[in-house]
């Protein structure tokens, strides 16, 4: 059966593994649409953990080409969504893309996390939580596509 | 059934998502900052083009407008600022730098009050203070000095004596310093520059026109607007 076609779920690890990435994306989904929603609807977004979210979400950094960074991130995690779960039920073959996807989504949340840290000199904790679920996805993606040997 | 289940949630979390943008175009129009430049389709940087070369026609604003540089520089930038917005407190350093840079015979400043109000609690507070200290000659002390001291005095529950206190610092007299906060001409003149703002469809701070173009939000970072204002020299020479 090619790589591409239907294939019965299986229980196996990357299944279960594609399964978590898809539930994990989805909470990477709702952090970055309740950021869209907080940037365009020109509300100052409050931390309550730590103090830089107004700084961080009305810098220059936060839209891209005059897009809330937040919106193009909403898009990568339904993205990923949408593979990881295809990806679960068997359309293994998508795995590759989803890994692509992820690994750009990490070298961005890299590069934001520099601006946060040094550039900006604040932090936003939605940002933070986005980081984290970007690099627990790519924990999961990477596990998940490795060949077994 | 199983071919259709991954598609059946997916298109259940792309409808949940759709929902989200729904409220968020209800949001948007319910707040009193937005503007139809924050819509999903188009955004605030995206600076439109009936706004270009048009702001001469618009409402004229205070006048005169508080104004550092030569009224001949062949460059303006007029700013529509709001005192307590983060971004706002970091473009001041970035302007700054480029007025030293440029010098003021080719770089001309303008600054225009936009408190957002209520987004920021003290906003008018420090449009307020920054007017009063105008009419004693030292507008723009005090706009460096609220700028500057932004993180002190925007988490405060009252900013009236910080400002005075500030007012005390560049040489004020204070006591003219309280009275004028509520005088009239500070009012009108922040009025009128909301006036101006309103006009030129500006929604958020900070906003910066070059020479009556909208500059894009994201060109406010400090490497990208050097090189537009260069731009702008080269081409009015």
């Amino acid at each position: 059966m090619a790589d591409n076609q239907v294939q019965p779920t299986s229980p196996g690890r990357a299944t279960l593994l594609y399964a978590i990435a898809a539930l994990v994306s989805l909470v990477g989904l709702a952090d970055s649409i309740y950021l869209t929603v907080e940037h365009l609807s020109g509300r100052s977004v409050r931390c309550t953990i730590v103090s830089g979210c107004s700084e961080v979400l009305s810098s220059p950094y936060a839209t891209v080409r005059g897009y809330p960074l937040a919106a193009v991130g909403a898009f990568a995690y339904f993205a990923v969504f949408s593979l990881a779960t295809l990806a679960a039920f068997g359309y293994r073959s998508l795995g590759k893309l989803l890994a692509a996807i992820v690994g750009a989504m990490f070298l961005t949340t890299l590069w934001l996390l520099y601006l946060q840290a040094f550039v900006i000199r604040h932090f936003c904790q939605f940002c933070l939580l986005s980081a984290l679920v970007t690099t627990t996805l790519t924990i999961l993606v990477f596990f998940a596509v490795r060949p077994k040997n | 059934m199983k071919r259709i289940l991954p598609f059946a949630i997916i298109a259940i979390v792309l409808g949940a998502g759709l929902l989200m943008a729904r409220h968020f175009q209800r949001t948007s129009s319910e707040t009193p900052t937005a503007s139809p430049d924050a819509s999903p389709g188009a955004s605030k940087s995206s600076a439109s083009p009936a706004l270009a070369d048009a702001t001469n026609s618009k409402e004229p604003g205070a006048e005169p407008p508080h104004a550092q540089g030569d009224a001949t520089a062949p460059v303006t930038l007029e700013e529509f600022g709001d005192f307590e917005c983060p971004p706002c407190g970091m473009l001041h350093p970035i302007l700054k730098q480029l007025q030293a840079e440029f010098g003021p015979t080719k770089l001309r400043l303008i600054f225009r009050e936009f408190p957002l109000v209520p987004t920021h609690a003290h906003a008018l507070a420090a449009a307020r203070a920054a007017e009063a200290a105008g009419l004693q000659g030292k507008f723009w002390e005090m706009h460096d000095m609220i700028y500057e001291h932004q993180k002190d005095w925007h988490e405060s529950f009252d900013v009236r004596p910080i400002f005075e206190g500030y007012a005390t610092k560049i040489g004020l007299d204070v006591e003219q310093f309280r009275r004028d906060i509520t005088n009239e001409i500070v009012e009108r003149r922040i009025f009128l520059d909301g006036k101006r703002a309103h006009s030129l469809g500006v929604s958020g701070t900070p906003t910066v026109f070059m020479n009556g173009r909208e500059v894009p939000f994201e060109s406010l970072a400090p490497d990208k607007l050097k090189p537009l204002i260069a731009n702008e020299l080269a081409a009015h020479p």
